[in-house]
């Protein structure tokens, strides 16, 4: 990723120039907007990515443009393989073609690997196959065209559109994955939203400190999935668990791993004059029933922890057994506001910036995050 | 043999015996200080790399680095103000007044950002 910098205007920010009214990017590129958080030892910056916000934090501060320019290969990349919204993108072409073997691009490869591995792991409480379900809900494109209209009430399927049936999910043992090599019966739409997410910040985390050469510290946020590498802050990185931005939330520090939180109460849309969300069980294809309305885990890497949260929620009544089977600390919240820490998730009592135990290691990845780097052209090969 | 060459042989002996044990002790000195120095360099050169957190960078940790068995301390500076928020992905809330027919409507509205680039 260190490559993705070269020929950059050397500049304040780390390689890069620094842009007009408090921004950061390369020249072309999505600016990256510079947020103050009242600590001159970090910098901080945010941009819209992948239908969500991304944040990139570092120290030392002059690393920002170095690490926001790898991050921007990254989010770059992921997009154009595993995007269902985007027609362009490998996996829409791979939808397209209906089924079939296909060799796929080492970034997709990696991205759908970890997605099987994650449901293997999880016992189907993610499951990469629940594209149609999706679809079926009413969440066919990117959420942000969804809501634009005017929030829930109006949203896709507010005009009375009549609810599609339930689609379970096929199931992830019918994809199978040797290497790059896919198949994949006809009629099986994925959907990598499950573990993308982290997937995406573990990658930019590992990016961003190949492009400052191992120095500092780096925190990626990509959508409130949290990813932290290289030395943390004394006492760890400082962050906020909420569960819609903006809210108060408990404060903890995290050193090491990765932190991602899932919820029922955000993403949702009304269907045929139901209201429905984004997170479905793959066993009935309907929105996730359970008693907790969000989920916060944390695990050794972004992609652990984004699986783990979304089986959390998935799981309902059972979601505190296998969270200590899983043996990952985790934070959950009721429908009715309750919350419960698990398997060593800092209690009220322990006060402010209380740290959050380090995870055992992933369960998504092979040996780590693969170390593949780069991707082929959009759309593969056959 | 003449006792006196023998006596003096033996103090011969004896003065390279004491000198060889000398030379030996300071070797032994020098080898066990170079040592020291050598565990020191490892250890001070260890120190970092195991607070790197290595989980997010790649490598899976260390087995039996479970949940609630440590929590790493960073060598980085004091950071005291939260530097990002965990939750549920990316939907914002935005609240909108407009005046209807004379009466202020507020309108909470959820979506992700407007992103330019996807």
């Amino acid at each position: 990723m260190a490559a993705g910098a070269r020929g950059l205007a050397r500049g304040s920010a780390g390689g890069l120039a620094d842009g007009a009214a408090g921004t950061v990017g390369r020249a072309g590129a999505v600016p990256w907007r510079r947020v103050a958080t009242g600590d001159d030892a970090v910098a901080v910056a945010e941009r819209g990515a992948l239908g969500t916000s991304a944040r990139v934090v570092v120290w030392p501060p002059g690393n920002l443009g170095l690490a926001c320019a790898a991050a921007d290969d990254v989010l770059a990349g992921l997009d154009r393989q595993a995007s269902r919204f985007r027609p362009d993108s490998e996996l829409s072409w791979l939808h397209a073609a209906g089924g079939g073997t296909f060799l796929l691009s080492d970034g997709l490869a990696e991205a759908v690997g970890v997605a099987l591995a994650a449901a293997r792991w999880t016992g189907g409480l993610t499951d990469p196959t629940v594209g149609d379900a999706l679809v079926s809900l009413g969440y066919d494109r990117d959420f942000a065209a969804i809501g634009e209209d005017g929030g829930i009430a109006a949203a896709t399927g507010g005009d009375g559109t009549p609810p599609g049936a339930a689609v379970a999910a096929p199931g992830w043992q019918l994809v199978r994955l040797d290497g790059p090599l896919l198949r994949i019966p006809p009629g099986i739409r994925l959907d990598l939203g499950a573990t993308a997410k982290g997937l995406g910040s573990d990658r930019a985390v590992r990016a961003a400190l190949a492009a400052a050469g191992g120095q500092g510290g780096v925190l990626i946020s990509l959508g409130g999935d949290i990813a932290v590498g290289g030395t943390p802050p004394q006492d760890g990185w400082p962050v906020t668990v909420a569960e819609e931005p903006g809210q108060a939330g408990q404060l903890v520090r995290l050193a090491a791993g990765a932190v991602a939180t899932s919820s029922v109460t955000v993403r949702r849309w009304r269907r045929g004059g139901a209201e429905v969300h984004h997170i479905v069980d793959p066993w009935t294809g309907r929105p996730a029933d359970g008693p907790w309305r969000t989920a916060t885990v944390a695990a050794a890497t972004c992609a652990d922890a984004n699986a783990a949260s979304t089986a959390a929620i998935v799981a309902g009544v059972a979601a505190e057994d296998w969270l200590a089977t899983a043996g990952l600390p985790a934070r959950l919240t009721s429908h009715d506001g309750r919350v419960r820490g698990l398997n060593g998730w800092p209690g009220p009592e322990a006060g402010t910036w209380a740290p959050v135990p380090t995870a055992a290691g992933s369960h998504v990845y092979a040996a780590g995050p693969a170390v593949r780097p780069g991707t082929r052209a959009p759309g593969g090969g056959r | 043999m003449d006792p006196s060459i023998r006596d003096g042989a033996g103090r011969d002996g004896l003065r390279q015996a004491r000198r060889m044990s000398n030379w030996t002790a300071a070797a032994l000195i020098a080898g066990t200080g170079v040592a020291a120095v050598a565990l020191a360099h490892q250890a001070s050169v260890a120190a970092p790399a195991a607070a790197t957190g290595n989980a997010a960078a790649g490598a899976a940790p260390a087995a039996g680095n479970t949940a609630g068995a440590s929590t790493q301390a960073g060598s980085g500076p004091q950071v005291t103000h939260s530097v990002a928020t965990t939750t549920a992905s990316g939907v914002t809330v935005i609240t909108t007044t407009r005046t209807v027919n004379g009466k202020t409507v507020v309108t909470r509205v959820r979506h992700a950002p407007a992103t330019a680039d996807d």
